[in-house]
């Protein structure tokens, strides 16, 4: 744990902050709510403000649906959206189609990552998926379904947002929700929507009393939770994964909760009793303070001091409420706040491995445009990867979440060790200069040329050091440091020779004599760059 | 799925899933092959690999078949006035004076026909095969990785570490070999430079306090231990040396092997040195139109010649001869026709050179014959199985016991024997004759080197780490006897340096460092 103090002389204020606007803030912002913001994307932000593009940020764009592209599919036709089709009837044809269909979820959560769009999008859903940790379903219509209403409520209403996870189908049936009945309550999803979706578990006060909830509470939640079944599971008829409710598998009786709830009590309300009591849930403010914590330490800061606790944390949950558990109005003050942009949070995380690989590529504007199949592999492989260095997306080692965001006292330093340090090197050198990622005869890397070329001056050996710095570290880089990297550059000659070079380029274009030696530069000065520690802080 | 070959491409060190396991069927618990007591230990196998399929007709030529060479291949063929004979039959390429010389020396040794039953003719399968040594199964492991698996099981979680702090292989290039790829990681390091690994300046930024500091901090380290082979190398290469002026600097090959030389007289533990030289794909312009000695195959026969032989000057200049032996491969040779536009196209066997100056064979194997009609697409027959000269090399180099090498193949092996029992038997006493003691050392303003010398001319010199001679030490007779010559270092900057004492009986090289 750093030694800092943070009630000392940094900022805890919530107002907006009006300090200067310049790169530097503005790609603090960038690389906190995406996953790698663009030169130009900088740029454009310093120009517009930054009340402008925290506004911006915080939509949700509309994308595409996932496809077909594995030859393993066999219902829906290549290229065809695969998530309203049937399945074979045979149970291992079945399951062939099911691991096609995986295929294809991986490959498109990767390619909505691998986006320059200016949205907050993606680390909302990265956040949700971290918050409701449910791993995939045996249907993958059932997980898309999940992650689309992650998708719908990434920035919406918390409260509505729990309620519909509630009776999610893969939810259901992750944490056995699917089987809990009047005869045979199942409490873990009760368990889990108390400890770790809502009002949180604090400190043991009593016997079965964990401060904001009892072990009552948890039994009582699950009687009041009986009766769904999922429907359409690897249907060969049925098109849609579906969550039924079953009245005679419901429990009718009142549920009484316990103290910490005011002794509520749950009358039977058949198949919207869950909405009831998920209503009683937020009537406790510590709702708030739990989920705004989350938000803190994954946006923000790791560190909880009370001096945050008192003031961010205390202002954040009063947004919260007051807006009736709309999240949107929260990000929206947190990312315009003082406290933002203080200078002690600044590069106060290390990135996970989803933001490590994706920032190096979307920095770089690389995105594989091969045909469909090729490029699905190609992001496939970028979800292995990830996974090799601890972070499968859609697939969190546990309920809780990932490690790095929960784990006390060291949070994200758990992304990395000496071995996934050695595998980020070996990674980023290979899409920078080892020729990338090879599917199909074709080789994924990064796009070094349209890079460089979208760069403030790319003839200026100097401004050229001076934007790769800005896009891809969170603080100044020593200027030490960007004198080798201007060596690397220039390959150590006079810096106009730099600039002879890359107008010769611009002279020849689509000469290769001309591209590569310039290509191979800033390839070199960019691996060199993804193995600095600054690269893996953000 | 695709995951499996990317995550080995890229090989990765922590490659996260044992997906290979249920593939390997032939693994064993065995002693371990670098572990062996004794002679093996400090022994060294350097391997080249020629990228592209290696002609090998016009490499070794089978000086009896030439009139039916000029029926088969005409316009690539070498006269027969300009190969290098060997022996009557044997002939070397024109460029191949260098590795010629060896020969003469007894330091070449040339196996012919070499290769494996149906001989797949794609560069890519080929080379799997080759650098896996498994034919049926998935190549999924290299033969020396597959060896090192058995050695060290837990690799790479739990290394480095004080017994074993050096990469077990070395990659000269930027990628790994896959002759060293293991179950989970691949136990070579990529070496381009020894004295530029990673090359990971620390960064300006400390822990001043900050979160940022802190992770930077936190970072540095990872950095510093996922570098740790990095450090091990580089101190090996400033720690070693390199006497031969035979290098080209234009060649690359004979810069890589002088980066090995510098690297093992440093003391690195590496048992494997992995190189590569491309090119060997020789389709069209084989050879010069104008002239057949030269040409790309000539140019490429020329590197590969001159820089194994410097190399070996090397090795013998800093005494390190009898630990270091070489081997060259290609995934297969060329057809015995060639084509019409003055090159040849993927065949099948073809010979395998050895060098070192423990070398049980000069020419192994008999000349390929050359037919006198053209067979369309014709190879050279295979006469021996790639995988019995690994084997031998296993068995003989490295003291691994014939029951062990044999789980490593599929095949039911046969061994050759390839290397003689070189420096095992020499006693004690007679290795001390060989060697010299420099003390102090580390020494400051003065040393003595003491040596035994046999009523001989002795000259004493000290060359810099960059072979740049420094001082003469003395330079006369010396009786019979232990002598104790002092050397002033005064003056001298502080760093290595290289004691050379040539004697009529030979040249002793001591490592001298100098403090300030």
């Amino acid at each position: 744990m750093p030694d800092q103090n943070p009630g000392n002389g940094v900022s805890l204020s919530m107002t907006p902050y009006t300090g200067p606007w310049t790169k530097v803030e503005a790609g603090h912002l960038l690389r906190r709510t995406m996953f790698g913001p663009t030169n130009q994307q900088m740029l454009d932000a310093v120009t517009n403000g930054m009340a402008a593009t925290v506004t911006a940020l915080l939509q949700i764009p509309a994308i595409a649906v996932p496809v077909a592209f594995h030859p393993d599919e066999t219902i829906a036709a290549f290229g065809s959206s695969w998530v309203d089709s049937v399945y074979p009837t045979d149970p291992v044809a079945a399951q062939t189609v099911e691991t096609a269909r995986l295929m294809s979820l991986g490959g498109w959560a990767m390619d909505r990552i691998n986006s320059e769009q200016l949205t907050i999008a993606e680390k909302m859903c990265l956040f949700w998926q971290n918050h409701f940790a449910a791993n995939a379903s045996l249907d993958s219509r059932a997980t898309y379904d999940y992650h689309m209403l992650i998708r719908t409520h990434a920035l919406g209403n918390f409260r509505q947002f729990v309620k519909d996870m509630t009776i999610n189908p893969n939810m259901l049936l992750f944490l056995n929700g699917a089987t809990n009945t009047l005869y045979s309550p199942n409490e873990n999803y009760a368990r889990e929507l108390l400890e770790l979706f809502t009002i949180g578990k604090g400190p043991q006060i009593g016997p079965g009393d964990y401060t904001n909830y009892k072990e009552e509470d948890v039994a009582a939640a699950a009687k009041i939770m009986t009766g769904f079944l999922v429907d359409g599971l690897r249907s060969d008829t049925v098109t849609d994964v579906t969550a039924v409710f079953t009245p005679i598998l419901h429990d009718t009786s009142t549920k009484t909760l316990s103290s910490h709830f005011g002794g509520a009590t749950v009358p039977d309300n058949g198949a919207n009793e869950y909405a009831d009591f998920i209503d009683i849930i937020f009537q406790q403010d510590e709702v708030a303070n739990f989920i705004c914590r989350k938000l803190y330490r994954y946006f923000v800061n790791y560190d909880l001091t009370a001096n945050v606790e008192s003031t961010v944390i205390a202002e954040m949950a009063n947004t919260l409420i007051a807006s009736n558990y709309e999240v949107l109005p929260v990000l929206q003050e947190l990312l315009s706040s003082e406290h933002f942009y203080d200078i002690s949070v600044r590069g106060a995380l290390i990135k996970g491995p989803l933001d490590m690989l994706y920032s190096m590529l979307n920095g770089t504007e690389s995105a594989p445009a091969f045909d469909l199949a090729t490029d699905y592999e190609m992001q496939l492989n970028m979800y292995w990867l990830a996974d090799t260095m601890g972070q499968a997306y859609a697939s969190p080692p546990s309920v809780a979440g990932w490690p790095a965001y929960y784990q006390e006292p060291s949070f994200s330093k758990l992304w990395v060790n000496a071995t996934h340090i050695k595998t980020r090197f070996d990674v980023s050198s290979w899409m920078s200069i080892y020729g990338g990622i090879p599917v199909n005869g074709n080789n994924w890397e990064l796009d070094a040329l349209t890079f460089l070329d979208n760069l403030s001056d790319p003839s200026v050996a100097a401004t050229v050091i001076d934007d790769i710095c800005d896009v891809f570290t969170p603080k100044d880089v020593d200027a030490v440091q960007k004198l080798i990297l201007k060596a690397i550059l220039t390959n150590s000659l006079p810096d106009f020779e730099w600039t002879l070079q890359y107008n010769d380029y611009l002279a020849n274009l689509g000469n290769t004599a001309f591209s590569d030696p310039v290509k191979l530069r800033v390839q070199l000065v960019l691996a060199r760059l993804f193995q600095m520690p600054e690269f893996h802080t953000i | 799925m695709k995951r499996r070959n990317f995550v080995k491409s890229l090989a990765l060190a922590s490659a996260g899933t044992p997906i290979l396991l249920n593939e390997m069927k032939i693994q064993s618990i065995g002693k371990k092959l670098f572990d062996v007591a004794g002679f093996a230990e400090d022994r060294v196998l350097v391997i080249i690999r020629l990228n592209g399929g290696n002609d090998g007709i016009n490499s070794v030529i089978p000086i009896d078949q030439y009139a039916n060479m000029t029926i088969q291949r005409s316009n690539v063929m070498i006269p027969q006035a300009s190969a290098l004979g060997l022996t009557t039959e044997v002939g070397l390429h024109p460029k191949m004076g260098g590795m010629r010389n060896m020969y003469n020396d007894g330091k070449l040794g040339i196996i012919q026909n070499v290769g494996y039953p149906e001989q797949n003719r794609s560069h890519f399968r080929s080379m799997d095969i080759w650098s896996s040594g498994l034919i049926d199964n998935p190549p999924s492991t290299g033969w020396l990785g597959r060896q090192m698996d058995v050695d060290f099981p837990n690799y790479p979680d739990a290394y480095p570490n004080t017994q074993y702090p050096d990469p077990f292989a070395i990659s000269m290039g930027y990628e790994t070999s896959s002759t060293c790829q293991g179950l989970m990681a691949n136990f070579s390091h990529a070496v381009n430079n020894p004295f530029d690994i990673y090359n990971l300046a620390s960064s300006g930024v400390l822990d001043d306090g900050t979160y940022y500091g802190s992770h930077m901090d936190y970072l540095a380290t990872l950095i510093d231990q996922a570098n740790a082979f990095g450090a091990q190398i580089n101190d090996a290469a400033n720690a070693g040396s390199t006497l031969s002026t035979m290098y080209d600097a234009g060649n690359p090959l004979a810069v890589q092997l002088q980066y090995v030389a510098q690297m093992i007289s440093g003391g690195l533990q590496s048992k494997v040195y992995v190189l590569n030289i491309n090119g060997f794909d020789t389709h069209d312009s084989q050879v010069s139109a104008v002239d057949s000695t030269e040409g790309t195959h000539a140019e490429l026969m020329k590197r590969l010649s001159d820089a194994i032989e410097a190399f070996q000057d090397d090795l013998m200049l800093l005494n390190l001869e009898h630990k270091v032996m070489g081997m060259t491969f290609s995934e297969f040779g060329r057809q015995i026709a060639s084509n019409a536009s003055l090159g040849t196209d993927h065949g099948d066997a073809a010979p395998l050179f050895l060098f070192g100056s423990c070398l049980d064979i000069d020419i192994m194997g008999s000349n390929p014959v050359i037919g006198n009609t053209v067979v369309n697409q014709a190879g050279i027959p295979m006469q021996y199985d790639f995988r019995d000269i690994y084997a031998s090399i296993l068995k003989d180099w490295f003291g691994v016991s014939s029951g062990e090498v044999q789980t490593l193949f599929e095949h039911s092996v046969t061994f050759y024997p390839l290397v003689t029992p070189c420096g095992v038997g020499i006693n004690e006493e007679d290795l001390a004759k060989e060697g010299a003691l420099i003390y102090p050392n580390p020494a400051t303003s003065n040393a003595t080197v003491r040596f035994t010398a046999g009523n001989e001319w002795v000259k004493i010199d000290i060359f810099d780490i960059n072979s740049k001679h420094i001082a003469e030490v003395y330079d006369g007779t010396l009786s019979q006897g232990r002598h104790d010559i002092p050397m002033k270092l005064k003056g001298l900057p502080a760093g290595q340096y290289i004691v050379q004492i040539k004697k009529d009986s030979g040249i002793i090289n001591e490592k001298l460092s100098k403090m300030k």
